[in-house]
């Protein structure tokens, strides 16, 4: 795996290797196992329930969660001590990649595991650790995370709910209300956010059992109807002290730092259940005939094969070279060291403009991939009986939760220019340099006998583009760029771009090495219609951003740029779709 | 299948390049049976073995994670070319001096599917075999065995340890392995031969040729209202056929 530690963001500035990054190729023989057994579970356990599910028996949904811990599969993310194993984030997400096909089911399995379990490993004391992980880790207490209230979502900080101590000192009593928490009618923990004294945000672990919680009506909803999803209305519910996770007036950390690994976990829950959409749409495409043929030889369904197939690959690609760079940095951490999660916060804040990025990316994939698979149905796709249709409605939620992918999309530029304004990025020299290349023509010829020389070509031209843009930015608006939401917003379609093409163009470029010569074919067919299409995005968001920060010759000076840069020569693109198309919809299956 | 399974340029086996590996499925059920027995008697020593090339040892893990105790890698890269003779002459070979109670072998593989490799093997070792078990139980060294026969009769056997038996769908529903036990398996035993000291008899038989089968012409369908299928069907054989010249 990779050597070199790459800091977050330093993908915008750096030429990152192929030998730098983690791909699906090196899962070890355990990881395929973990995979094969979760699958297996999922097709046993879960599927055959779906429908029941989705009305409602919850019964099953809390069944179904000991089933995966009597088979380890809540194990992951806890540490030995507390029955768990304490696995990496590899494999972590790869679980969650092949749980997703499980529709509802993952939603609770996925709020568990991650921000329901998660703020007590990172952030619990030896015995809340004892008293709670063993329950959680077996399947035999649900968890739920509450932090959004009806008046505070995305501006969760804003919350109302209130913890005030007791007269006697021995416990907090919690006001207010919390509002769509996932597991809500089933969940024995409740990981809670409230202001101490009106004033300091702080985290506390609430049993369902403590007087005064009282747990809401479901909502009834668009998608994921097999999730719970209820209001947890705090009325003097009574905490004991002792209850109290981390530190006083410290709650947004655990808040945020969850957030940060729910978003990679989604990013891989969401690219398995695209696969496992695509390939119910191939399958139909194979057996609709009309005008006397399967539908999946008319070029118009092969080009959504093509182009969702090209999608997957660069999801794929993407949710695992942030887990390479997550377990390679976690893995430099001393696990004996006191403030052992500390560190490993940090490690993950490193990337949490990755984590960020690899949450709307694949999500917007999803939403594309059943999109489409609608559309291959025709009016069957309309249909409740056929399963296209819930996964369009259950699709929906992702592009909301774990922070909007407003939010997220914002995020990512502020991370990064924190980061350089840190001196942690050395985003301002690089741009000096963009600019000055945006001066000077290019005489570069591409070499040709280089692997993928055009997309790596293309990379470093995208990057000279962004820094271009996020350049004049800073110098045009200042500290008041955060109030310009559709030139960050720019930036970060931009950014989330370029690190997907260097995501699939770097797994490519490394699984070349040993694939057969079908394979090798598929690979670079996949490459060339992502880069593509990814470079049709990237050069509209440049262009956009161009027209928002600057005015006459300056302006003229940057849409030069990006005509120049955001160019791709896609020569043999028909033939690379149709290739990928005929593969799919021959193998009916994920080609990598 | 067909557009999966292409034949090798030598005409002789499958072309394995880019297929997904994974147990015989009747190895499964035997690998299930033996932890099974295992689980039941408390003390026992589960010992999986595979010959292939190195890549089977991905599946052994599969067996390891089980519940078997140790693992014994045949390394063969030649082993689809080998004939069931020389594979059942090379499983005898290891299990000659182990002094195994109880052999379980899958009823056949689900490629070459030859049925034979089991009974050989016990034929090898002079040990009595029962095959296509579909139940087995297990008391102080009897053993009962169900088989299942020709025309869904079934029949049961009794036999005593040591013996060999070759497992059938429907014996049992193999477990997927846990996560602790994946990760505990990483740690078992998984020794690799060398096929050369294990093989000593020659094959007796000789794969001539491999080959898809030709297409027949597929058939006819006719659907609607009686009368008209009646009507379309004399149509067909006038023209088509001499029955009703
Ligand atoms: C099914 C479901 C399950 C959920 N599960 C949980 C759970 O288990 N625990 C939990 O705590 N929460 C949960 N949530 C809540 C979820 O995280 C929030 O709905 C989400 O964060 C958005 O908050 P909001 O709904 O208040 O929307 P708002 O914050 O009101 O946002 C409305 C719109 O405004 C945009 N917007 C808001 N602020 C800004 C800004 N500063 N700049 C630009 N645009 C902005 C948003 O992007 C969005 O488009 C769940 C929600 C649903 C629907």
């Amino acid at each position: 795996m990779a050597e070199k530690i790459y800091k977050g963001g330093e993908f915008l500035v750096a030429e990152v290797t192929c030998d730098e990054v983690f791909t699906p190729e090196e899962f070890t023989d355990e990881q395929k196992q973990i995979a094969e057994t979760t699958e297996q579970f999922v097709e046993n356990e879960i599927l055959p329930h779906l429908d029941a599910i989705e009305a409602q028996n919850f019964d099953l949904v809390v069944e179904g969660m000991r089933k995966c811990g009597d088979l380890g599969l809540l194990m992951i993310d806890t540490p030995e001590e507390y029955g768990g194993l304490e696995l990496d984030k590899a494999t972590s997400m790869l679980v969650g990649e092949k749980i997703a096909p499980a529709g509802s089911f993952s939603v609770a399995y996925a709020a568990h595991t991650g921000l329901g379990t998660l703020p007590l490993v990172y952030y619990g004391t030896e015995p809340q650790k004892q008293q709670y992980l063993p329950k959680l880790v077996s399947g035999e207490w649900v968890a739920a995370y509450c932090l959004t209230e009806p008046d505070s979502g995305s501006d969760a900080m804003n919350a109302r709910a209130t913890a005030t101590l007791s007269e006697d000192g021995q416990h907090y009593l919690l006001n207010g209300t919390k509002q769509f928490i996932t597991n809500g009618g089933f969940a024995k923990l409740f990981i809670i956010f409230a202001k101490i004294d009106k004033e300091h945000f702080s985290a506390f672990l609430v049993e369902k059992d403590f007087a005064g919680l009282v747990v809401g009506a479901e909502e009834k909803k668009m998608g994921i109807k097999g999730s719970s999803t209820t209001q947890i209305i705090l009325d003097n519910c009574k905490v004991p002290v002792e209850n109290l996770l981390g530190d006083i007036g410290k709650g947004h950390k655990i808040a945020f730092n969850v957030l940060n690994v729910g978003r990679f976990k989604l990013a891989a829950c969401v690219t398995g259940a695209a696969k496992a959409a695509l390939l119910v749409g191939v399958k139909y495409a194979n057996e609709r005939k009309q005008f006397g043929q399967p539908i999946s030889q008319f070029g118009a369904i092969q080009e959504k094969v093509a182009d969702l197939t090209a999608d997957l690959f660069a999801s794929e690609s993407l949710v695992y070279r942030l887990a390479g760079l997550l377990d390679t940095k976690l893995a430099t951490i001393d696990k004996g060291i006191d403030n052992y999660y500390v560190e490993y916060q940090k490690g993950i804040e490193e990337y949490a403009a990755e984590c960020a990025i690899s949450k709307v990316f694949c999500s917007d994939v999803l939403a594309r991939v059943v999109d489409e698979v609608v559309q291959i149905h025709g009016g069957y796709g309309f249909v409740s009986e056929y399963p296209a249709e819930r996964f369009y409605r259950d699709e929906r939620i992702n592009r909301i939760f774990e922070g909007t992918n407003e939010i997220n999309r914002l995020l990512i530029p502020g991370i990064i220019l924190r980061k350089s304004m840190k001196g942690e990025l050395p985003l301002q020299a690089e741009a000096m340099k963009a600019f000055e290349s945006l001066m000077t023509p290019s005489f570069e010829e591409l070499d040709d006998t280089l692997a993928f020389a055009a997309e790596k070509a293309l990379l470093q031209n995208l990057k000279t583009l962004f820094l271009i843009l996020a350049g004049t930015a800073v110098q045009k608006h200042m500290t008041a760029l955060a109030n310009e939401q559709e030139i960050l917003l720019a930036a970060a379609d931009i950014a989330i771009q370029i690190f997907a093409i260097e995501s699939a163009v770097l797994r490519a470029e490394k699984a070349c090495r040993s694939a057969s010569e079908k394979k090798k074919q598929w690979l670079e067919a996949a490459v060339k219609v992502f880069a593509f299409n990814a470079t049709e995005i990237a050069g509209t968001a440049a262009k956009k951003g161009a027209f928002y920060v600057e005015e006459g010759d300056p302006l003229l000076m940057i849409l030069s740029g990006v005509r120049r840069f955001a160019k791709y020569d896609a020569t043999g693109l028909l033939q690379a779709k149709r290739l990928l198309a005929h593969a799919v919809c021959e193998e009916e299956k994920y080609l990598f | 299948m067909e557009s999966k399974f292409k034949v090798n340029t030598e005409g002789k086996w499958y072309d394995n390049v880019d297929l997904a590996w994974r147990m015989n499925e009747y190895d499964e059920f035997a690998v299930e049976q033996a932890v099974q027995v295992k689980d039941q008697v408390g003390e026992a020593d589960v010992t999986v073995l595979s010959i292939g090339i190195d890549k089977v040892k991905e599946t052994m893990k599969k067996a390891l994670a089980m519940g078997c105790d140790r693992g014994v890698h045949v390394n063969d890269d030649a082993s689809y070319a080998k004939d069931p003779f020389e594979i059942a002459s090379i499983i005898a070979a290891f299990a000659r001096d182990k002094g195994f109670d109880l052999i379980f072998t899958g009823m056949q593989s689900q490629d070459r599917g030859s049925a034979q490799v089991g009974v050989l093997v016990a034929e090898m070792l002079g040990l009595p075999s029962v095959s296509t078990i579909v139940d087995f139980a297990f008391d102080n060294g009897q053993i009962t065995a169900k088989r299942e026969l020709e025309g869904g009769l079934r029949a049961i056997i009794k036999t005593q340890a040591p013996a060999l038996l070759t497992c059938q769908l429907g014996l049992n529903t193999p477990r997927y392995p846990t996560l602790p036990n994946i990760m505990k398996a990483k740690k078992k035993e998984l020794l690799t031969l060398e096929v050369a000291t294990l093989l000593q008899d020659g094959a007796r038989q000789e794969t001539v040729k491999m080959y898809v089968p030709e297409k027949k012409g597929g058939g006819l369908v006719l659907e609607g209202d009686v009368g008209a299928i009646a009507d379309q069907l004399v149509q067909i054989l006038k023209e088509k056929t001499g029955v009703l010249a």
